[in-house]
């Protein structure tokens, strides 16, 4: 198992570098300078060699992707060109806010998509399986951004209950000012993956509840609820994992356009930002990041297996 | 040209009248344009009521519209609260003045944290701010300011001639690279023979060099920086947490790129404490979120109304709506040096073919106003409306349109329409409206930075632009009409307006001048230079509670706001 890990994580070393080199040269191909872009219409082309050159773009391509690398590995990601704040600051302001969009969202679509999915399962043709599987087509039909503005209309808007838009820190603003600000964010987001997940929940459990140990178990006159929770649900559970792991891709870029609806300005709409006014530093650093974090979710959703399924083993 | 007298500049206070004949003497019409564009007073009969010399007091409509020259009276003010600006734009790059190249930054916040040595009135007249008063030499070159006792900066320092100096050569330190460097061009020295007494010497006279140069907001170039303050936290940090001169302070720790930050009154500004105690700045770059967030209450006022949120925020009674003239023009692009656009028949069937009116309802949401040329609303002076014009060539008329098509069979021709906008409605508007004369367009989407590439390049079919925050008729036009202007790069070419635009230059007699600006207006009309499309206002909004904005274009000042809740 240890061995497995260190081997995936040597893996993920070169799967984030070439995410990085790649985002590098990529970047670079979008038309656009950088430099006129920053010095708006009036600059002079004495004012734009200075700071083609203190940017450090005067020099050849290969040059700065060295340089750049080799910081990286220091540690340094640079610093941002429109702004000049350091990149890692920039991450540092901006991964809270869509770590804990991303977070309760994932919370809201787990505590939705468990108990409708179960519902949906044991009561399979039903009325209620066809309500919850209605909701849950209009569920990842529904753009989230659409959605967004929606819950904005109703919650801050007409009964002003939350916010409209912004974003509060946990441990500046306290509790329910950074709930508050997060709820109508994480629910257009999670309402989406909730819709996936039961859809996930609903065939894993139906699947399992027709084998044999199921029938075993009830036969052995178990209570219901612990067939279900104890022996089926968890069998069931390895699909919606695998989903769930995967998804992270859509709670992530769900994300990115929340942020926009909501002007929070967390990653996503940094780095959104930051390709529009072409800050190399930054989409380079945001880009490295969520190349990590995706490795990171791929490699702990194999090792959850383990746990669910004791017959999946890594050697 | 008489000999002028340049002592008419001289403190402590210079009209607007004064500031405009001195720029038109001199030739500075551009600026000389921005001062009555901006001003909507005598020279703009459109924007009524016409404020006298003194600010006046207008009461504001709730839930209608504002005339822009309107300030809620002063009344009872009151001191203390906080008030929270819903600001949009994507991010603030920077709010080092040297550095500034947002013109809405500079205007509504830089003006806020930076006094400078003079400041604009109601009227775009100059009156004093740091300096209480200056004097400029009869031959226009040497300007000589007193500064007030006891100035400070917000880190306690004392602000004195030699501050000015040192900013002076940091703004034209090569190295640092201000976009505003080249407004000090012509200062061949700027000395302090004591400490409240600075003398800039230029080597020609140049009229708007008091507000292009050394204004409060606009005047980025020489708005004093702390030395200390740089020496301290170096030019990057300083543009994120700036140490300033003006009635409110950066909260340092509140800063945060992209999300916004606070300031707060700094107590000892030599015009008083101002009478609130706090500014949040929310950045909300999304319109719609940005109108929400006003509806909801998130923030207190908007600093620019988002079209698509006008109706909705007129038909709220507790929303006060502030509205302007427009300093802009806005057309269609057809570029010359490609067919089939080197025909003035295939141009003119595509202007013939727009409905200004169904344009402006179905793209913007009908909160502009047709266009027939490019002189802007805002310059009464010279502004004719549509309905009073008369016969305008370019006008919509889908048969003659259709005729003209054929002419130049245009019909199953396919062109690209270069457009950098988030929002392409009004590219797909027309795009629906030239279907009816055959034409197939495309449109082509691009980020800024290279949509503004292709478009210096000349490197287009058509695209939708236009002239904004014009400064004059002169902006709006040398650069876009004038075979060699700048931003000419569709290949206009047409002597004749070359001629009269040169010669607006060199007239001073207005009533000359606008019969040249209606001839050239009407050849541009023939020509099909552009489909003149639209002009729009400029919106801010807040609620009824705040009280005492004084409503100056394009700037915000906001020491005399305050809060009646």
């Amino acid at each position: 198992m240890t061995q497995y890990i260190v081997r995936r994580l040597i893996h993920s070393v070169f799967i984030v570098w070439g995410c990085a080199t790649l985002v590098f040269f990529m970047i670079r191909l979008i038309p656009g300078d950088p430099v006129l872009q920053m010095l708006g219409p009036e600059y002079t082309p004495e004012a734009a060699e200075a700071l083609r050159h203190k940017l450090g773009l005067d020099q050849p391509i290969y040059v700065q992707y060295l340089k750049w690398f080799s910081s990286v590995l220091r540690g340094d990601l640079g610093d941002s060109i429109a702004t000049g704040e350091t990149v890692v600051g920039a991450i540092k302001t901006g991964f809270p806010k869509t770590l804990s969009i991303t977070v309760l969202s994932f919370l809201i679509a787990l505590a939705i998509a468990l108990p409708a999915g179960i519902v949906a399962a044991l009561r399979r043709n039903s009325v209620i399986d066809y309500l919850v599987s209605i909701l849950a087509f209009a569920g990842v039909s529904m753009p989230g951004f659409w959605f967004g503005i929606i819950l904005i209309i109703l919650f801050a808007v007409q009964l002003r209950w939350l916010p409209a838009v912004g974003y509060a820190s946990l441990t500046q603003d306290g509790f329910w000012p950074w709930l508050s600000h997060l709820l109508l964010p994480s629910l257009a987001v999670g309402t989406g993956y909730a819709a996936i997940l039961m859809r996930f929940v609903r065939a894993g459990l139906l699947e399992v509840l027709g084998m044999d140990y199921v029938r075993t178990a009830r036969a052995k006159g178990l209570a219901e609820w612990t067939v279900i929770a104890r022996h089926a649900l968890r069998n069931a559970l390895i699909p919606v994992v695998t989903v769930a792991g995967i998804q992270l891709a859509l709670l992530l870029s769900g994300t990115v356009v929340i942020e926009t609806v909501f002007s929070i300005r967390g990653l996503g709409r940094i780095l959104v930002g930051a390709i529009f006014d072409k800050d190399y530093p930054i989409v380079q650093g945001v880009i490295l990041l969520i190349a990590v974090i995706f490795v990171m979710a791929n490699l702990i959703v194999d090792i959850i297996y383990t746990f669910l399924d004791p017959r999946i083993r890594y050697g | 040209m008489k000999r002028l007298d340049w002592r008419v500049l001289s403190g402590p206070r210079v009209s607007r009248r004064t500031l405009m004949q001195m720029a038109m003497a001199t030739g500075a019409f551009g600026f000389a344009q921005w001062l009555s564009a901006c001003a909507g007073g005598e020279a703009t009969p459109t924007a009524a009521p016409a404020a006298g010399a003194t600010p006046q007091a207008a009461q504001p409509t709730p839930g209608g519209t504002t005339p822009a020259t309107a300030a809620t009276p002063a009344g009872e003010a009151r001191r203390g609260g906080t008030l929270r600006l819903g600001y949009g734009i994507g991010q603030i790059l920077t709010l080092d003045p040297a550095q500034v190249t947002q013109g809405i930054v500079a205007g509504e916040l830089v003006a806020n944290i930076f006094s400078s040595l003079v400041q604009f009135d109601q009227q775009l007249g100059l009156v004093p701010d740091l300096a209480e008063d200056w004097e400029v030499s009869q031959d226009g070159t040497e300007y000589t300011f007193h500064l007030r006792d006891g100035l400070k900066f917000h880190n306690g320092d004392p602000l004195l001639a030699q501050d000015f100096i040192y900013t002076y050569e940091r703004t034209t330190n090569p190295d640092f690279a201000s976009p505003h460097a080249n407004k000090l061009n012509l200062v061949t020295s700027i000395t302090a023979p004591d400490e409240l007494t600075l003398v800039i010497k230029l080597s020609e006279p140049y009229a708007p060099f008091l507000a292009t140069a050394c204004s409060r907001g606009p005047g980025r170039a020489l708005t004093p920086i702390s030395k200390r303050a740089i020496d301290e936290m170096g030019d990057e940090q300083f543009g994120l947490t700036p140490v300033g001169c003006g009635p409110f302070m950066v909260v340092p720790e509140s800063v945060e790129v992209g999300r916004g930050f606070r300031m707060v009154a700094f107590e000892d500004w030599y015009g008083g404490r101002p009478l609130l105690d706090e500014i949040v700045v929310q950045i909300i770059p999304e319109p719609s979120s940005r109108i929400s967030a006003l509806e909801a209450g998130d923030v207190d006022m908007l600093d620019i109304v988002p079209a698509s949120g006008v109706e909705q925020i007129r038909a709220n009674d507790r929303i006060t709506m502030v509205e302007a003239p427009g300093t802009n023009w806005i057309g269609l692009t057809m570029n010359y040096t490609r067919p089939p656009w080197d025909n003035l028949d295939a141009r003119m069937a595509v202007s013939k073919a727009i409905n200004r009116q169904e344009f402006i309802d179905k793209a913007l949401f009908g909160l502009a106003v047709p266009s027939i040329g490019a002189i802007a609303p805002a310059f009464g002076w010279v502004y004719v409306p549509p309905e009073e014009w008369g016969e305008n060539p370019q006008g919509y008329n889908l048969e003659e349109a259709k005729a003209l098509a054929e002419k130049a069979g245009l019909r199953g021709t396919s062109v690209k329409i270069l457009s950098s906008a988030q929002d392409p409605r009004p590219e797909e508007v027309l795009r629906t409206m030239l279907q009816e004369i055959g034409l197939d367009v495309q449109i082509e989407q691009l980020q800024d930075a290279a949509y503004n590439e292709r478009w210096e390049a000349g490197d287009y079919d058509m695209n939708i632009n236009g002239s904004v925050v014009d400064a004059d008729p002169d902006d709006g036009h040398w650069n876009f009409f004038h075979s060699q202007g700048p931003w000419n790069t569709y290949g206009y070419n047409n002597p004749r307006v070359d001629e009269l635009l040169e010669g607006t230059r060199r007239t001073n007699n207005q009533d000359e001048r606008r019969e040249m600006w209606h001839e050239i207006q009407r050849i541009l009309q023939q020509d099909v230079a552009y489909a003149f499309l639209y002009h729009t206002p400029d919106r801010t909004a807040f609620y009824t509670y705040v009280k005492g904005y004084v409503a100056i274009p394009e700037m915000r000042y906001m020491e005399t706001v305050w809060l009646d809740r």
